[in-house]
């Protein structure tokens, strides 16, 4: 829809307001906003997925922002997974990605789906990030899980960690019998569409 | 936002003379179109999937403002361009009104 055709013949005098803005990050602060780090255009994707679709997700367990450990296998005939690796803490594209998550948890829920975010950031950079992140709309849903030590091993272990040691911008959903369903090594520099996972979970029924 | 749009509606004397749009910087019209609808949003939204309006207009960090007054002629021109959101939504409308010159 364009707003040329839209608006065409329905004004004569008057002001228009535009107001522009990312749609996920409506409701982050301008702190938050002010301490994101310009990594500028990066190598799309740098490195060789060691898993495929129909395969086994490969098991871990990692230490999750709010406490505790969290296991891949602990979902096992409960819910359906996506994990989201993103590559860095306090960068543009993932501080725009996982709000997108945050505000459309009703997605996940339809496909009785969790959703684990992965980065290999600390658990203080990441307890940090993600509370400005989501100042002003609530916390995140989903756990927050920290691969950093040994580094990016989880990332490893899925072919998803890039030689100058983050991880990819990557996206693997698994179904409630541990089978991974849909990969997507995004383009580091681009924010996968929420419509393609959607779609992706509507596939895997409840 | 809708705050905004209530408070321009409530004002016969503004009522039809001023309109909101929305402009959604990288988002798909699915993204859009979900933010419309969780977030009961009574104007229109448009999605710039591209950044193409995004680069057209200097690549703004966001949210972004911009006023824009639409003359007889079919010229516009901007009279407001800023950063940042707003907090009182009366306020931000009585700014509009009297930068505009409405």
């Amino acid at each position: 829809m364009t707003i040329k055709k839209h608006f065409s013949l329905k004004w004569i005098l008057g002001l228009l307001v535009i107001f522009i803005w990312f749609s996920a990050a409506s409701g982050q602060s301008p702190d938050f906003k002010a301490n994101i780090f310009q990594v500028g255009k990066l190598k799309p994707t740098d490195s060789v997925l060691k898993v495929k679709v129909g395969e086994q997700a490969p098991d871990f367990t990692l230490p999750a922002v709010k406490g505790g450990e969290v296991t891949l296998s602990q979902y096992r005939d409960k819910k359906n997974v996506v994990i989201s690796f993103v590559p860095a803490a306090w960068t543009p594209v993932c501080s725009d990605q996982w709000p997108g998550y945050n505000i459309s948890q009703e997605f996940f829920d339809q496909s009785d789906a969790i959703l684990l975010g992965i980065t290999v950031d600390n658990i203080p950079t990441l307890y940090a990030w993600t509370n400005q992140m989501c100042m002003g709309s609530g916390n995140l849903w989903f756990p927050v899980l920290s691969d950093f030590y040994p580094h990016g091993a989880v990332a490893s272990k899925y072919g998803v960690l890039h030689s100058d040691g983050v991880s990819e911008r990557s996206l693997f959903v698994i179904d409630k019998k541990g089978i991974i369903r849909y990969i997507d090594v995004h383009d580091i520099n681009d924010r996968p569409r929420l419509e393609v996972l959607v779609g992706e979970l509507q596939k895997l029924g409840k | 936002m809708n705050e905004l749009y209530q408070a321009i509606e409530a004002r016969k004397d503004l009522k039809g003379k001023i309109k909101l749009i929305g402009i959604g910087t990288g988002n798909s019209d699915f993204e859009v179109d979900f933010f419309r609808k969780k977030y009961e949003v009574p104007f229109p939204l448009f999605s710039d999937e591209d950044y193409a309006i995004h680069k057209s207009i200097g690549e703004v960090r966001t949210p972004y403002f911009i006023g824009v007054r639409l003359k007889g002629d079919g010229s516009a021109e901007v009279f407001y361009s800023k950063l940042g959101g707003f907090s009182n939504a009366k306020k931000f409308l009585e700014l509009m009104v009297k930068s505009s010159g409405l």
